[in-house]
């Protein structure tokens, strides 16, 4: 059996993979989108309408009219199903009931600051979780032992705590930066770490078990008796391993991180998409709000299909086609 | 040679085992070892003369990577040693980390145990040889991935650019073994301590293995400690030996007078429990199913097996697993089925009781084949042929008592009243000489021993005709393996049962099996009787495996 065979087998096989992980993600994100539809459509008092008729709106009838056919609210539940599915394959969201604008300008207007804050704060958690493993594996017991408390810590710690601790201090007392203005970096930074901080917790538990667990088998101690020093043997033998199954943890905090931003740009006054799900709840703007859902699911399910994807092309061990490995003795 | 014979005390002066005129280069006094608060090595002395070989031989639990984790300052959390430990005059076990580190893998070499769980897996074998080479004080990193090239291909390794590009899972058993002996010896240490390097091992590789480290001491005049199970390869590799037991040296001196006439009582019952150093051990056991045997022209066979064929896959992947076995065997004797791993026998007895369907030939046991059946016929025929599997650590349940493991083929069956399924279990565990106290038990609770007599006496309690046995003492201890052949061949002589016994342990096959046919590639290369085909092997393959078993006493 020659290599080149196997090797190409073995593409053959991570494409069948990737075909497949793809498809079902496809799946995932359109059965969010119904079961958000079904759920809102079977939500008591028909919201809609509530907002149509709604005297302070001055939606003429022509209006109303429009946005009735538009969302063919006047047609049997399954077929505007069918219109808002095809609408939504190509992007269309919809069209907003408070002020008339497309929900995709919308989003598209909030969605930059959230990620910003989302992608910082993951930054943030990433950078802590592997500081805080590093120092649990390397620093001297006296210190290493109580930084192994950190992650439980920072998790019952509730994130909008934290935040409203940096502002007290960073911002009011110090000056550091001005809540006014919230999209500043350091405003930004400060929000992230607000954020990161929990996110960073639950990363941290899982590398940390993952190292201990590594530095406990038996190549890790022959690697020593090979001369290699602590930390030597962490970098070069533990951290691959440990942290190859960190990229699943990570990708499953994304919702976290998500709904935590919600929260942490309301603390922090910035006008992200959790600010548009604010305004839009209390509106009752029911387009919006299944477009942030739907958009919610996309990121989720992206995130982790990208994660999917790369951990067999970071995982030697990985093998995707059946075929046992067949390796022969090769004689002296 | 009865070595028990000679009772004479040879050794009244303690822990010689460094020949005289050979300067140690590593000196062991009072070496106390202890795990959390419980002691498991209790002052043991040994002595390896520089360039000399010395084994370390026990069973397994006698404290043996123990005291090889202690040498080199490996002992896992909670281990600690006190005593001295010598090495080129300076003791090893009171140095600071920071002062001994330098000495690991550069002067102290280490061969771990188990091949397949001693490299890192997500690392290239040229990563970590890399480390090794480190070691050697060469300039450029090009000089260094030379050096690892250049073991890897000292170490009998074929293609070495492709070994150090290779991950640990893609290569086999032997070839891992292979790497971590070149990665051990490249930085030149003094001192090679070698931890059961062959017990994971088959028979072939195994010499391999063990003329690889005798070579390369030969070679570079490093010491070695050889730490092993198997007192005939302590005895043929070995100048010098010590017998541990329960982390207490038993024994020890010169390989020479230590075998001929072993003074402690365990290094003589050790000696005795060594399949290779007495074939005829079990002679008169054995001579009743040769007499059977002898008779078979009278009798019909009671497992008939003729051009059994199997192939696994399709197209290029495609494998003959079995490839046209034949053999028979008379009722009341013992037919042995030899060969390397992956040399079919695996797939022979899977066939054999049903769990696979061949693609070609039969299989007839007492007269009825094997696959023509139904299902129900095909279970009320395997009633009569039962499997002793290899692992008696994963074949029972751990969660069940020894009772209901052992009365639970009785309840599938549907044998009998209660009571009378009660009466049968306590039959069978006396046949195999457990006690009843141990019904209660669960299998975390009995050694191996223990454990694979329970697996018997599961088989034996549905009054089977035939037994397959898949190497059901391979992971137990000489003297354990023992006192199963023994049993074995007692229930055997007193029922008249039928056995297929699947071995890579010729001397064993030589002391309990009457017939034999050696498997290759899925053929059956050599068949017959089990002393013909030992004094005089025809084929080529027959002859390695039997070169391969270590006899101790050819020093
Ligand atoms: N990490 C450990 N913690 C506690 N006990 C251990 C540990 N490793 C081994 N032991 C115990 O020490 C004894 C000696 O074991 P070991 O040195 O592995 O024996 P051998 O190598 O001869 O099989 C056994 O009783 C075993 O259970
Ligand atoms: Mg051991």
């Amino acid at each position: 059996m020659s290599s080149t065979t196997n090797r190409s087998a073995a593409r053959r096989a991570y494409g069948r993979y990737a075909v497949r992980r793809l498809a079902q993600a496809v799946a995932v994100v359109l059965l969010a989108y119904v079961f958000t539809f079904l759920v809102i459509s079977v939500l008591p008092g028909d919201p809609v309408s509530n907002v149509l008729r709604d005297p302070q709106n001055n939606f003429s009838e022509q209006e109303i009219a429009r946005i009735v056919a538009y969302y063919g609210l006047d047609q049997p539940i399954w077929v505007q199903l069918v219109e808002a599915l095809s609408r939504f394959v190509v992007g269309d969201l919809g069209v907003s009931l408070r002020s008339n604008l497309p929900v995709s300008g919308l989003l598209a207007d909030v969605l930059p600051s959230t990620l910003r804050l989302a992608g910082a704060a993951l930054a943030v958690a990433l950078v802590l979780a592997f500081a805080i493993a590093f120092g649990v594996r390397n620093l001297p017991a006296p210190l290493a032992r109580p930084l192994r408390a950190f992650p439980s810590l920072f998790l019952s710690v509730p994130n909008f705590l934290i935040g409203l601790v940096l502002i007290q201090w960073f911002s009011f007392q110090l000056g550091l930066f001005l809540v006014i203005d919230a999209e500043s970096l350091l405003a930004t930074f400060f929000a992230a770490v607000a954020l990161g901080i929990p996110v960073s917790a639950q990363i941290a538990e899982v590398l940390i078990a993952n190292l201990d667990h590594e530095a406990r088998q038996e190549y890790a101690a022959v690697a020593r008796s090979r001369g290699l020093g602590r930390a030597r043997l962490f970098t070069a033998h533990l951290l691959k391993p440990s942290s190859l199954p960190v990229v699943t943890v990570v990708a499953l905090t994304v919702g976290e991180l998500l709904g935590g931003s919600l929260i942490t740009e309301t603390i922090f006054g910035r006008n992200g998409v959790g600010n548009l799900v604010q305004r839009s709840v209390a509106t009752q703007d029911l387009p919006v709000l299944q477009a942030v859902v739907a958009l919610a699911a996309v990121v989720f399910v992206v995130v982790n299909l990208v994660a999917d994807l790369v951990y067999p092309l970071l995982d030697p061990r990985v093998r995707l086609d059946a075929s046992p490995a067949r390796t022969k003795e090769v004689s002296a | 040679m009865a070595p028990h014979d000679r009772l004479t005390t040879l050794l009244d002066e303690p822990a010689a085992t460094a020949l005289p005129d050979v300067p140690p280069v590593l000196a062991v006094e009072g070496l106390t070892i202890s795990y959390g608060g419980t002691q498991v090595v209790h002052g043991v002395d040994l002595a390896i003369g520089r360039g000399q070989s010395l084994a370390l031989i026990g069973e397994s639990g006698s404290g043996k990577s123990t005291i090889a984790r202690a040498l080199l300052r490996l002992l896992p959390e909670g281990g600690r040693a006190d005593g001295r430990a010598v090495f080129e005059g300076v003791d090893v076990l009171a140095l600071p980390e920071r002062r001994f580190r330098p000495l690991r893998g550069r002067s102290i070499g280490f061969v771990p145990q188990d091949p397949g769980a001693s490299l890192n897996p997500v690392r290239t074998i040229g990563a970590q040889g890399l480390e090794a080479a480190a070691l050697l004080d060469l300039g450029s990193k090009a000089e260094r991935r030379e050096a690892v090239l250049e073991t890897l291909a000292q170490v009998g390794l074929d293609d070495p650019r492709r070994v150090a590009a290779s991950y640990p899972h893609e290569l086999s058993g032997g070839m891992l073994q292979r790497v971590l002996i070149g990665l051990a010896v490249l930085p030149r240490p003094a001192l090679l301590v070698a931890d059961e390097p062959t017990s994971a091992l088959d028979v072939t590789i195994q010499k391999r293995i063990l003329d690889l480290l005798s070579d390369l001491q030969a070679d570079l005049g490093n010491s070695l400690l050889l730490i092993t199970h198997d007192l005939a390869i302590a005895a043929e590799r070995a100048d010098a030996l010590v017998v541990l037991k329960d982390g207490t040296v038993h024994e020890s001196g010169a390989t020479t007078a230590v075998f001929a006439a072993p003074s402690s009582a365990y290094a003589r019952r050790l000696h005795a429990d060594v399949p290779s150093l007495n074939p005829e051990r079990y002679a008169d056991l054995r001579a009743v199913g040769e007499r059977r045997h002898r008779d078979a022209d009278a009798t019909p066979a009671r497992i008939e097996v003729a051009g059994l064929t199997k192939t696994f896959g399709r197209g290029d992947d495609a494998l003959v697993a079995v490839d046209d076995v034949s053999f028979s065997v008379p009722a009341g004797t013992t037919h042995a089925l030899v060969g390397e791993s992956g040399s079919g026998k695996t797939t022979t007895i899977r066939l054999l009781v049903g769990l696979e369907t061949p693609d070609g030939g039969s299989v007839e046991v007492a007269g009825a084949p094997v696959h023509q059946h139904s299902r129900a016929e095909l279970r009320e025929a395997r009633r009569h042929l039962q499997l002793v599997y290899q692992n008696p650590f994963t074949s029972l349940d751990p969660l069940w008592k020894v009772e209901r493991l052992v009365r639970e083929p009785l309840d599938r069956y549907g044998v009998g009243t209660r009571a009378e399924r009660r009466d049968r279990v306590r039959e069978a565990v006396a046949s195999v000489g457990l006690s009843e106290e141990l019904l209660t038990r669960r299998p975390a609770a009995l050694s191996g021993g223990q454990r694979q007599r329970v697996a018997i006496a599961r088989a034996l309690v549905l009054h089977p005709d035939v037994l397959v046995l898949d190497e059901p003492t391979s992971a137990l201890d000489v003297s354990v393996q023992a006192d199963i052949v023994q049993l074995l061949l007692r229930l055997q002589a007193e029922r008249g049962l039928t056995y297929l016994f699947v071995s890579h342990d010729l001397a064993l096959v030589r002391q309990l099996a009457h017939t034999v046919s050696v498997m290759r590639h899925g053929k059956v290369v050599e068949s017959g009787p089990v002393a013909d085909v030992f004094a005089a092997p025809q084929h080529d393959y027959t002859r390695t495996l039997l070169a391969s078993v270590p006899r101790g006493a050819e020093r």
